[in-house]
C-alpha cells in the first residue's frame, strides 16, 4: 500500500517537473488578483489601498493552493485515456492506494506553487516573521490537502477532458468568491457568512490569514475540526471511487475508455 | 498455466466472448489467432484482470482472475494492443516507476530496469523521452516493461503491430529468448508467419474458438494443396466446379478449391471449363487457407502493413 501510494506519488512529481514551467505561469493568477484587483479594489476599499493588499494576500494564496490541486487532479482524467495507467490498473497495487498518491502529489504541487507565491508577501505589505511563517506553512499544508481531496474526489468521478473544467470552474470559483479570500467575512450578509460556514475554503483561508496576521473568523479548533473531516470524508470517498472500478469502468469513472 | 473454461463476456449490446474454453500449457508459445473483432483482446484483458467476465470462469497459475486477483498480477506481464508507456517519460522512468508499482525498492527497481534495458538492447536509447523512440523500439519497450514483473506468463496483444519485417524479427527473437528462458508466452498476431512459430494456435472467431491444434495439424487438416483460380467469371466457374464434382470453398474474395491432389485434377479442369482463366496458383495450405475453410471468412488483418482496409471484412476495427 504504501509502495503503490509512493510510485503513483513519484509518477505524478516526475511529470510535474516535466511542467515546471507551469509554476511561474501559475503565478500569474495570483499575482494578478494580489496587485492589480487589489491595488484597484484597495484604492476604494474602507481598509484602504495598503491594509487591502495585505488582508487578500492569504486569500490569494489560497486560491493558487484550489487551483493548482484541482489542476493537478484533472490528471486523473487525463490518465483515464493513456496506456501507462494501463499498466498501472494490472499491477498489483490496490486502488486505493492510486486514490491516495493522487491526493498526496496534488497537494505537494499546490504546496510547491504556494511557496512560490510567499516571496511575494513584503511586497504585499506582509512582514513573514519566523513564527508567523511556520505557523502559515502548517496552513498551507493543510489547505494543500484538503484542496487536493477536493479535487480528487471531483475528478475521479469524470471521464471526460472537456466536461471537468466547466464543472470544477463551477464549483471552484464560488467556492472562492464564499471564502471570504477577497472580503471580510463579519462585513458580509448574513446569507453568505452562513454559506461560508460550509466552505473548506473559507476555513483554510481563515487559518492562513490568522496565522498572519492574528485576526481570525472562525475559533482554530473549529477550522481544524473542520478541515480534518473534510479531508477524511472526500478521502474515503475518493477511495470508494477507485474501488468501485475493479470492472469495465476501471477507476471508476462511468466509462472507461477502452478502446479510445 | 492458463485455463478458460465456458467464458462469456458481454459489454452493453456485443456478446464478444461466447463460451471460450482453452487450456495453454507451461512453456508453451500459443497464439490466439482471429479476424479484427473476434475477441482476442476481451479475453486478454478478462486474463489481464481488467474486466470480469460475465460467465465462466479463467485461471491464470492456477489463480482465478477474479477471486485471486492480486497473484495473476504479481504474475503475469502483459503488452497491449495499445501503447502503454508513459511518452513523455524516458524508458528507464517508465520502468523504474513500473518496478516501484510492483513493489520493489528505488534501487532494486533502478536495477531491474538497467538489466531489462540491456537484455533487450535498448540501453542506448533509454534516457531519451519515450516519445522519440522509433516504433520498433518503442514496442520493445513495452516488452521490457511487461518483464518487470518478472513474470512467468507474457501476454502480447498484437505486440507487433505496424513494425516492419525487421523490426518483428527482432521483437520475435527477443520473445524466442523469453520462452526458451521457459515463460509461457500467449500472443495474438495477425502476421501468418509470426502464428507459425507457435506451438499450437487457437483459431477464434466471434467470440468462439473454432479450432485449437499444433500449426501442422491445423493444415493437415485441409490436406493435399489449395488451388487458387482467376477467371472471367469467378461466380460461374464456381457453379461449374460445383457441378463436375469439385467443392471450391464458399465466400472469400477469390475462387479457392482444396483437393488432396492438385496436380491430378488441374489439368482436367483447365482444358475442359468453358470459362476463360487468367491465372492458377497452387499452393500448401495457409493458415489463412484453414481459417477460411473453417467460418467461410478470411482473416482479415493478414496484410503486412495494415495500411488501408482491404474490401469485406464487415468486422474491421480500423488499424487498430
Ligand atoms: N468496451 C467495449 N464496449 C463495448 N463493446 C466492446 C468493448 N470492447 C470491445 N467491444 C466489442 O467486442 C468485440 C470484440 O472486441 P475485441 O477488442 O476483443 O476484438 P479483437 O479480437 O481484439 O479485435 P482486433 O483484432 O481488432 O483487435 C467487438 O465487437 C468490439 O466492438
Ligand atoms: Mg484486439
Amino acid at each position: 500500500m504504501m509502495r503503490g501510494i509512493y510510485a503513483v506519488m513519484v509518477l505524478d512529481l516526475k511529470r510535474f517537473w516535466l511542467d515546471r514551467a507551469r509554476l511561474i505561469a501559475g503565478l500569474a493568477q495570483p499575482l494578478l488578483y494580489l496587485f492589480v484587483l487589489g491595488a484597484g479594489l484597495g484604492a476604494s476599499s474602507r481598509l484602504g489601498g495598503g491594509d487591502y493588499q495585505r488582508y487578500i494576500f492569504p486569500g490569494v494564496l489560497g486560491l493558487s493552493l484550489l487551483f493548482t490541486a484541482t489542476f493537478a487532479a484533472i490528471t486523473i482524467v487525463f490518465d483515464r485515456q493513456i496506456g501507462f495507467f494501463k499498466a498501472v490498473l494490472v499491477a498489483p497495487v490496490p486502488r486505493a492506494a492510486i486514490a491516495l498518491g493522487k491526493i498526496g502529489a496534488g497537494a505537494a504541487q499546490a504546496f510547491v506553487q504556494g511557496l512560490i507565491v510567499l516571496p511575494f508577501a513584503p511586497l504585499a505589505g506582509v512582514p513573514l516573521g519566523f513564527g508567523e511563517t511556520v505557523e502559515l506553512i502548517g496552513a498551507m499544508l493543510l489547505a494543500a490537502v484538503t484542496f487536493s481531496a477536493v479535487g480528487v474526489a471531483f475528478a475521479s468521478r469524470f471521464s471526460s477532458t472537456t466536461v471537468f473544467p466547466i464543472v470544477s470552474n463551477a464549483v471552484l470559483l464560488p467556492m472562492f468568491f464564499l471564502s471570504g479570500a477577497l472580503y471580510p467575512l463579519a462585513s458580509t450578509p448574513q446569507w453568505m457568512q452562513m454559506a461560508a460556514h460550509c466552505d473548506p475554503v473559507a476555513y483554510a483561508v481563515d487559518l492562513m490569514r490568522g496565522a498572519l496576521l492574528g485576526r481570525f473568523f472562525f475559533p482554530v479548533w473549529l477550522s481544524l475540526t473542520v478541515l480534518a473531516g473534510v479531508i477524511a470524508v472526500l478521502v474515503a470517498a475518493s477511495v470508494r471511487v477507485f474501488n468501485r472500478g475493479e470492472d469495465d469502468s476501471a477507476l471508476g469513472a462511468t466509462k472507461f475508455n477502452w478502446r479510445r | 498455466m492458463v485455463d478458460v473454461r465456458g467464458l462469456v463476456k458481454r459489454y452493453d449490446k456485443v456478446e464478444a466472448l461466447r463460451g471460450v474454453d482453452l487450456a495453454v500449457r507451461a512453456g508453451e508459445r500459443f497464439a490466439l489467432l482471429g479476424p479484427n473483432g473476434a475477441g482476442k483482446t476481451t479475453l486478454f484483458s478478462i486474463l489481464a484482470t481488467l474486466r470480469a467476465p460475465s460467465e465462466g470462469t479463467a485461471r491464470v497459475l492456477g489463480h482465478d482472475v477474479v477471486t485471486g486477483r492480486d497473484a495473476v498480477r504479481r504474475a503475469m506481464g502483459i503488452v497491449f494492443q495499445e501503447p502503454a508507456i508513459e511518452q513523455r517519460l524516458s524508458g528507464r522512468d517508465n520502468l523504474l516507476l513500473m518496478g516501484l508499482f510492483y513493489g520493489l525498492k528505488t534501487a532494486a527497481a533502478r536495477q531491474r530496469a538497467t538489466e531489462i534495458l540491456t537484455q533487450l538492447g535498448l540501453a542506448d536509447a533509454a534516457d531519451r523521452p519515450a516519445r522519440t523512440l522509433s516504433g520498433g523500439q518503442r514496442r520493445k519497450l513495452e516488452l521490457a516493461r511487461a518483464l518487470v514483473s518478472d513474470p512467468r506468463i507474457l501476454f502480447l496483444d498484437e505486440a507487433t503491430l505496424g513494425l516492419d519485417v525487421d523490426s518483428r524479427r527482432g521483437f520475435w527473437a527477443q520473445v524466442s529468448l523469453l520462452a526458451a528462458a521457459g515463460r509461457t508466452v500467449f500472443f495474438t498476431t495477425h502476421y501468418m508467419e509470426e502464428a507459425e512459430v507457435a506451438d499450437r494456435i487457437a483459431l477464434i472467431d466471434a467470440g468462439r474458438i473454432v479450432a485449437l491444434d499444433t500449426p501442422r495439424a491445423l493444415k493437415a487438416r485441409l490436406g493435399g494443396g489449395v488451388i487458387r483460380l482467376q477467371t472471367d467469371d469467378d461466380a460461374q466457374a464456381r457453379e461449374w466446379l460445383g457441378a463436375h464434382g469439385l467443392a471450391p470453398e464458399p465466400g472469400g474474395q477469390e475462387l479457392m478449391l482444396v483437393h488432396a491432389d492438385p496436380a491430378a485434377v488441374l489439368p482436367e479442369v483447365l482444358r475442359a471449363m468453358p470459362i476463360k482463366v487468367h491465372r492458377v496458383s497452387v499452393n500448401e495450405p495457409s493458415l489463412e487457407d484453414v481459417f477460411l475453410k473453417l467460418t467461410g471468412r478470411g482473416l482479415g488483418g493478414d496484410a503486412p502493413v495494415p495500411a488501408g482496409p482491404r474490401a469485406g471484412g464487415p468486422n474491421r476495427g480500423g488499424a487498430s
